[in-house]
């Protein structure tokens, strides 16, 4: 079972310390984003990376299109590597909706995790007026998926229900896109549907586990009107807000990122900020 | 910029590793409507992007340029100054020079071949439709296979059952019908007079029955009985009726009596149960060899005929309803005086209906100084090669008597 799951997700542990700390990726892409960031934790930190199923080098045999319709089946995935590694208090850093994965795995499991680390997170990405403001209407996010279709090339040689319905298919499964980010129209689609369109604000205050929020500036994926929401409804939660632009700063400015999730490692134990407070 | 590049009959950008617009070109200006350089340069790149394009870019466009340095005919869409959107393809490197990452950009509009795409997921999506239609019909057709096989081994199972129970049942008919027949009485061939009859069912069992008996030396009782229907439950009420008739027979009672009793015993069965009601023709004689007579009762039944030795003949009609039908009936009987050499036949309706009375006359006419058995061959030679289908599937029986 324990191999299973390791193959299953493309389960990579490196590093030299004792620490567990898993980063997991965010929407549409596999552990690689990671790379830059999870280089300079290796010395100190026991580091593990991971692809959601369906994504990068994971068992696209084992995508089950109903369980991934919702972030809780990617959280499964969470919580299945952190048992195969036998993980406790692990310090999980999640990138964008891999934050609100981290967080809802961590509902189930509190003793896998001692920290939560949310770099760009949003609780629900539809603005839900007048009280919420997500940065997204439903035609952005159905335009999105339109994109997601035009780009997507594989298409063209095979329908997409044919790739996961048909059992006796699975040669055409392990053709899917071999890139590290894929817009396919079955795995990716569903990944964002259940990423875009789920609205977890209601499991905020419920978590127990100490969090960091990681705020971008310009991101309009995950605006900072946002990253406040979270750091007042996340109990024992922290928010830093990051000079780096757009949504993807671990690849954009790994330098920066790095010296963030460091000092918030390295500091002192957490203590009581004042509300809207910052490190 | 290169003269030739602002010029070029493509876009062309160069961005920070943020997304803002360090240069840009003439042609890709006038695309989005703009005026000048100036206008654009220093903005983020977003400001050029509809809403979903600028989501596609932070998803995809970045995580590519940064991680693999390329980005390769990427679809976006462009939103101009005014008018509207304009599908693009975008082809991208991560250059760093100097130590400043830029990220170069090559954009070539593709309305028309967008146009033509768009036909070509419409249609990829109705092809995709139809299969999945396809599938569903052939999984719903194979549902109902299932279902229709598995009713079928039913039907199968069921009819198994059936079978069994159709061949147990002819058994115990047959079975039945041996016991029916071993209770009709035998022939009586004397001196003083000969009884003879031919039986046949015409399903298993029958609803007709008959006895006659010696009551003493001179005395005989002849009953024939025919129960309305045939088949078990008709033979079951025969069975009853001879239980009773055998025992007022054997008695010598009087022949109005032996009929009232018979009519009563019908009335009894059936008085609480509607539904199973049946009543009965009968018809009933006392001879007496001694006396020369014969006393008899007709209650519904065919009227038996009586033939002289002069082939003269007379009927003994029916005197009154059938037993079991009307309540209270009065049974009478009559005497006459019958001279040696004389004959009698007596028949239910399965013999008369398909040969017809005038047919049984003839045939008693025709043959009145044959021996009683050799006669009894020639009716039945009759009932099997003349007379109307239509009527063979009653009950048959005839009684035969030769008064000497």
């Amino acid at each position: 079972m324990t191999d299973n799951i390791l193959k299953r997700n493309n389960v990579n542990v490196m590093g030299k310390g004792k620490q567990p700390l898993v980063f997991a990726p965010g929407f549409g892409c596999d552990q690689t984003v990671w790379t830059s960031v999870s280089e300079s934790f290796t010395n100190d930190y026991q580091v593990i990376l991971f692809d959601y199923v369906g994504l990068g080098k994971s068992d696209v045999n084992a995508f089950d299109p109903e369980k991934y319709s919702a972030l809780s089946g990617y959280a499964q995935d969470v919580l299945d590597v952190c048992s195969a590694l036998d993980l406790k208090d692990a310090i999980f850093v999640g990138h964008s909706v891999g934050s609100m994965i981290g967080i809802l795995a961590s509902l189930q499991h509190p003793e896998y995790f001692s920290k939560l680390i949310l770099l760009g997170p949003s609780p629900c990405y539809l603005n839900d007026p007048p009280a919420y403001f997500g940065g997204f209407e439903k035609e952005d996010l159905t335009g999105l998926i339109d994109m997601m279709d035009r780009n997507y090339i594989g298409w063209a040689n095979v329908f997409a229900s044919t790739i996961i319905n048909n059992p006796e298919r699975s040669d055409v499964a392990s053709e899917l896109e071999d890139r590290f980010c894929s817009t396919d129209p079955v795995i990716a689609r569903t990944f964002a549907e259940a990423s875009f369109f789920s609205d977890n604000r209601k499991d905020l205050p419920k978590v127990t586990v100490p969090s960091l929020i990681l705020q971008c500036s310009e991101d309009i994926i995950a605006p900072e009107s946002v990253g406040e929401y979270m750091h007042e409804h996340l109990p024992n939660s922290k928010i830093a807000y990051m000079k780096a632009t757009g949504h993807c700063p671990h690849m954009s400015h790994p330098e920066e990122t790095i010296q963030m999730i460091q000092d918030y490692l390295e500091g002192t134990p957490y203590e009581a900020v004042p509300e809207g407070g910052l490190i | 910029m290169d003269e030739q590049l602002n010029d070029a009959p493509c876009g062309f950008l160069n961005l920070s590793k943020d997304g803002t617009v360090l240069s840009i070109n003439q042609t890709l200006i006038h695309l989005l409507g703009y005026k000048n350089t100036d206008q654009l340069v220093g903005q983020h790149i977003n400001s050029i992007l509809t809403a979903s394009a600028r989501v596609f870019l932070q998803l995809y466009f970045m995580p590519l340029i940064m991680v693999e340095h390329t980005v390769e005919e990427m679809y976006l869409s462009l939103a101009p100054r005014s008018g509207e959107e304009v599908p693009v393809l975008i082809n991208a490197s991560l250059n760093r020079n100097n130590g400043n990452t830029v990220i170069v950009c090559v954009i070539i509009p593709m309305r028309r071949r967008s146009e033509y795409e768009n036909q070509l997921i419409i249609a990829r999506k109705l092809a995709e439709d139809a299969s999945n239609e396809k599938s569903k019909a052939n999984a719903q057709l194979e549902t109902a296979l299932k279902k229709l096989e598995a009713k079928q081994e039913e039907l199968l199972k069921v009819n198994k059952q059936n079978q069994k129970y159709k061949i147990e049942t002819q058994e115990e008919l047959k079975l039945a019908k041996k016991i029916q027949e071993t209770s009709l009485t035998a022939p009586i061939y004397n001196e003083n007079l000969q009884i003879d009859s031919y039986y046949r069912a015409s399903s298993e069992l029958s609803g007709d029955t008959y006895g006659f008996y010696q009551i003493n030396k001179h005395q005989y009782g002849v009953i024939l009985l025919d129960v309305m229907g045939h088949g078990i439950s008709a033979s079951l009420i025969t069975m009853s009726l001879q239980s009773l008739f055998q025992k007022l027979v054997s008695k010598g009672s009087a022949p109005d009596f032996v009929m009232k009793e018979l009519d009563n015993h019908l009335h009894h069965l059936f008085q609480s149960n509607e539904e199973a009601w049946h009543y009965c023709t009968a018809i009933y004689l006392l001879i007496d060899t001694n006396k020369q007579t014969i006393e008899y009762t007709n209650a519904g039944h065919p009227p038996a005929i009586y033939q002289d030795s002069n082939g003269i003949q007379q009927e003994f009609g029916a005197m009154t309803p059938p037993i079991g039908s009307l309540e209270g009936i009065h049974f009478k009987s009559e005497t006459i005086t019958y001279k040696p050499g004389s004959k009698l036949l007596l028949y239910t309706d399965g013999v008369s209906e398909p040969l017809g009375l005038t047919r049984l006359s003839s045939l008693l006419k025709e043959n009145k100084s044959l021996a009683l058995n050799r006669f009894k061959e020639k009716i039945i030679y009759s009932l099997e090669t003349e007379g109307d289908n239509r009527f063979k599937n009653d009950d048959q029986c005839f009684i035969l008597i030769g008064l000497e």
